[in-house]
């Protein structure tokens, strides 16, 4: 735009301008609307919404400006220097009372029997404008379908969503933000006039992954959810600001819930534009339904003679002690582990950290249950590259992104429409490489799908494009040639399966951009040779410049993650945090470091046999669930908190029911690193506990109290969270290694395990609409490979690996196009871990088709 | 001596004369009713007893809106919502706690499906206070066509005289 004009280059960046008489400077490039907002002045609107481009469909933002001749759509005025607004005036409100009447023109009276009712933006207009009768005596304008089974309009067309057309004032928000915000076309507008509808795709379903968010932007109740349909009226509940426990970027949420029945009714957005921007996954929207499940874990379970018999919390303390004591006092206290779940809040993960060190003198904790091959200390590049401060807000003004190793729809919704927004406002370049094709590709400038196993080539060959082209100025670069293999742009293209040029390109917008964001992902941290390719992405920091014109970082998975380090949850904590730990608890315990690797493993040889797990089920996610079985059989005893029964709660000798993250108040820390506060909605139900009162319990069994109160934890864990965790960047270029990719013979696909974007690691099978949206385990692969198996949609397909086969029904891929299989390993029926072997870098498998 | 006289010819004489205004009102009509064998008519726009209508077709108004809820100044109503087999919306629950209740006809004056009324009977006594919690199915009136006439009046009757239904 002309008019929008950069200060430093001479024309002015604000503009003046008067709004019901008081004076308002604004950026240059708002409109009407948001000069007005900023000083607090109400316009109503229905199409319009903050994060959306503005269309003025529904004109009841009507303001009157000098000089114009007739009435303004503020949501689409840009404003300008010296222009009179008036928002209050007779002739607005006519206007706003005229357009109200014709959007009124067709909508049902049917409030009373209408979800939105209470919180409907129309009802409330209509109170404040409009007059209290019609002047439309004739039959209002009602969609009927021929296959309409019910009598009323209502029509279900997701899920979780149900349409009734009749109500839709045609604001366009919901389509819009499907089409500008996700990305997604499966809802849409169709036929014209008097009958526009807005209705799904023929044949499809309104089920992508943020389909939750058209319900809550509807300004009236033509889209409604069916987790919320007639179950209460809004004004009956009250809210409870909280966080989102199934997504690392810690998403801003609203719980409404229901006091005197102690139930969660829905989850709406708690926009924060620095987070999340008032979007919601569905993950998010729908996960409160595992706390309010009746599936929950009831009682404290006691193992008798092979069986799990319920017993009260008391019994089941009092074993915890003995057994715990007797194996203390045979073996010592190095000999008991633990493992927590990175999705717990700080206050749970740090007194599990404490007594477990403090208790037992073990150094023998982690956090992380479905990495394999874990790193025993902090000293490599990939924690390195987890060190990296990242800001999610950072990725909208990046001109250059790039997600690398990394599905992130199905791990990162969040930054996912992050870099979708970057795309559609502000026209940044993004590059998405991957061993296989993704969703995000959509907005990308350029995919590079490279072979299975080859990432750390494909990032040399990005550094030797570079030095190639000429394209950076970084003064050492000669030595990087040496500390690399190989050595030529070409080789290690045709190694990695990417046509040179299109690398070129992605190095010339690497070296170009002026901010740059660099997103890896899950691919990288679960991969067995993350530290090859985190030295890998070492060096193209350091080549770039990457961390000092904008941000690289491997992003954090899960709700805590990010917590768990800073708290020190891992065996060998980061050095900084090391020394404040040891400050605070006067020493610290010197005894081996084990990671889940190790402990699993010296767990077999009957070297550990003490084990605590918390919130964790490592035999659903960690790779080769029969060793993980194994391993866990082979303990003297177990003791396992859930929300639920689970694999892992059936091997345990111990079960306590365990709190779910709406029970009570707690602190978590997002993948930025940002401490978020999520307040207690429910009280506990059942007889569940939150992690820190188990673990104070417990520790009060032992006659250790882990804190004298409340406030000296919070103020340990203040002191914690204040210790700078990132780690410096390695001096000089680092020797990428090359790593042994074993092939397997008559294995020739590559599965990957994922996350179902409607998933997210155990526990969101219990939540029903979340079920409905993907309910059972499928493989995912390229329609190509489905048609050389012979292969339909839906057909049962057998997958094997060396090791083990699971059946499961085929779902063909719209982005997939390689030798690459997909698999979510969120279902408990399909447990695919049992296919993955524990060492190796790629999981080879075949398939074969389940005769009928 | 003629004092005590003068008393005596008093309450001979007097008293039935006193008697006359009792006496009187044997020939006049009764103020009182024999109840409750007889009853009151009360005025067309007393407050009762709640009761919820139904459309000619036998489907309840009632569609669980809570505005009576909202309405209600005593918070006297509960209710909660669910689909009924055509994916309508009605009242899975509507309880009104005739304890609480004051009469006031806010209710009646809120429901925007006229399904809500406050009926004639005035009669509420019960053996314990959770019977005063009235349920849907004790404040519905009888569908028209699924109940045989015989069984209606009986109901009426029931309802007018406020005798317990014995289950």
């Amino acid at each position: 735009m002309a008019d929008k004009q950069n200060p430093e280059t001479g024309g002015q960046a604000t503009v003046t301008l008067t709004i019901d008489g008081l004076t308002v400077t604004v950026p240059r490039g708002y409109t009407v609307l948001e000069a007005a907002r900023s000083i607090g002045i109400n316009i109503p609107t229905f199409c319009w919404h903050p994060k959306l481009k503005p269309v003025g469909a529904c004109r009841i933002c009507y303001v009157e400006i000098e000089k114009f001749p007739k009435l303004q759509v503020s949501c689409a005025t840009v404003a300008m220097d010296g222009m009179v607004v008036h928002t209050n005036t007779d002739q607005v409100k006519n206007g706003r009372r005229a357009v109200l009447e014709f959007i009124l023109l067709n909508h049902p009276l049917d409030c009373p029997t209408c979800d939105k009712g209470g919180e409907c933006d129309l009802q409330n207009l209509t109170f404040a404008h409009g007059l209290d009768d019609s002047r439309f005596a004739f039959q209002k304008y009602r969609f009927v379908d021929d296959d309409m089974t019910t009598t009323f309009d209502d029509k279900r067309i997701g899920p979780e969503i149900i349409l009734n057309r009749n109500r839709c004032i045609l604001c366009y928000k919901c389509v819009r933000a499907n089409k500008e915000a996700f990305g997604e076309y499966d809802l849409g507008a169709y036929e014209r006039g008097n009958i526009t509808e807005i209705n799904a795709a023929p044949g499809r379903q309104v089920a992508n992954p943020f389909s939750g968010n058209l319900v809550e932007i509807c300004p009236v109740g033509a889209l409604t959810n069916t987790d919320w349909r007639y179950k209460i009226r809004v004004w009956l509940t009250k809210t409870t600001p909280s966080i989102c426990n199934f997504s690392s970027s810690g998403t801003n949420i609203l719980f409404y819930k229901e006091d005197h029945k102690n139930k969660i009714y829905r989850v709406t957005s708690r926009r924060n534009d620095d987070i999340d921007d008032g979007w919601l996954a569905d993950i998010t929207r729908y996960s409160y339904q595992v706390i309010t499940s009746d599936e929950r874990l009831i009682k404290p379970l006691i193992k008798k003679e092979g069986k799990q018999v319920p017993a009260t919390w008391e019994e089941a303390l009092e074993v915890i002690k003995k057994r715990l004591n007797e194996i203390k006092d045979k073996k010592g206290g190095v000999c008991i582990g633990g493992l927590a779940s990175p999705s717990l809040d700080n206050a749970s993960l740090y007194s599990f950290a404490k007594f477990l060190r403090r208790t037992f003198n073990s150094n023998k904790l982690d956090y992380r249950q479905d990495y394999r091959m874990l790193p025993k200390d902090t000293a490599n590049n990939y924690s390195i590259l987890a060190s990296q401060p990242f800001k999610i807000a950072g990725i909208d003004d990046s001109d250059v992104i790039v997600t690398f190793a990394t599905d992130l729809l199905r791990e990162h919704q969040n930054e996912y429409l992050r870099v979708r927004k970057a795309f559609n406002f502000k026209k940044a370049r993004i590059f998405v490489a991957n061993p296989y094709a993704v969703k995000t590709a959509d907005v990308a400038e350029l995919e590079m799908v490279y072979k299975v196993g080859t990432d750390e080539i494909f990032i040399n060959a990005v550094c030797l494009a570079a030095l190639e082209e000429n394209l950076v100025a970084c003064p050492d670069r000669a030595d990087l040639k040496k500390k690399i293999k190989p050595s030529s742009l070409k080789d290690a293209a045709e190694q990695c399966g990417v046509a040179p040029e299109t690398i070129k390109i992605m190095a010339r917008a690497l070296a170009e951009g002026k901010k740059v964001t660099f997103i890896a992902g899950e691919l990288l941290t679960r991969c067995r040779d993350r530290e090859i390719i985190a030295s890998a992405l070492c060096n193209l920091n350091r080549l770039f410049g990457l961390n000092r014109k904008g941000q690289i970082a491997v992003l954090a998975r899960y709700a805590n993650s990010m917590g768990a380090v800073k708290l020190g949850i891992s065996p060998e904590p980061v050095p900084a945090l090391k020394k404040e730990l040891e400050k605070i608890w006067s020493g610290l315990p010197d005894t081996e470091a084990y990671n889940t690797d190790t402990m699993l493993v010296h767990m077999k040889k009957e070297e550990i046999n003490g084990f605590i797990i918390m919130g964790a089920n490592p035999v659903m996610l960690y790779p080769d669930r029969e060793f993980v079985k194994e391993s866990l059989e082979k303990l003297d005893f177990l003791v396992v908190c859930d929300l639920y029964e689970t694999e892992t709660t059936a091997l345990a000798d111990v079960v306590l029911p365990l709190a779910g993250w709406a029970e009570y108040a707690g602190d978590y820390i997002n993948l930025e690193g940002c401490r978020q506060h999520a307040e207690q909605a429910l009280k506990p139900r059942f007889e569940a506990y939150p992690g820190y009162e188990i673990l104070e319990m417990i520790a009060d069994k032992f006659e250790k109290k882990l804190f004298s109160s409340t406030e000296e934890r919070e103020s340990e864990i203040d002191r914690l969270l204040k210790v700078d965790t990132t780690l410096p960047w390695p001096d000089g270029f680092v020797e990428v290694k090359t790593a042994e990719i074993e092939i397997e013979k008559d294995y020739p696909l590559a599965l990957f395990l994922c996350d179902d974007p409607h998933h997210c690691g155990h526990l969101t099978e219990k939540a029903n609409s979340l079920v409905n949206f993907c309910g059972e385990a499928y493989i995912e692969m390229a329609e190509e490979q489905a048609r050389a198996y012979n292969l339909n949609e839906g057909d049962s397909v057998r997958l094997e690996s060396p090791i083990g086969k699971i059946i499961v029904p085929l779902k063909i891929s719209e982005h997939l196009d390689n030798q690459v299989v997909l698999v979510p390993r969120n279902f408990t029926s399909h447990p695919v871990t049992s296919l993955l072997m524990r060492k190796r870098r790629i999981d080879w498998v075949r398939i074969s088709k389940v005769a009928e | 001596m003629k004092d005590i006289l003068k008393a005596i010819g008093r309450a001979v004489f007097k008293t039935p004369l006193g008697f006359l205004v009792t006496l009187k009102y044997i020939f006049k009509k009764p103020v009182t009713l024999d109840y409750p064998r007889k009853k009151k008519p009360m005025a067309p726009r007393y407050r009762g007893k709640h009761y919820l209508e139904r459309y000619d077709d036998g489907t309840e108004r009632c569609v669980c809106c809570g505005l009576c809820a909202a309405a209600c100044p005593a918070d006297a109503i509960y209710m909660e919502p669910e689909e009924n087999e055509n994916g309508e919306r009605r009242a899975k629950i509507y309880e009104i706690n005739l304890l609480r209740c004051i009469f006031c006809g806010f209710c009646e004056e809120a429901c925007p499906e006229e399904a809500i009324f406050l009926g004639q009977e005035y009669e509420f006594s019960n053996y314990d206070r959770n019977s005063f919690i009235y349920t849907k199915d004790e404040m519905l009136v009888p569908h028209p066509r699924k109940d045989n006439p015989f069984k209606r009046i009986i109901r009426r009757v029931r309802r007018v005289y406020g005798v317990e239904d014995t289950k």
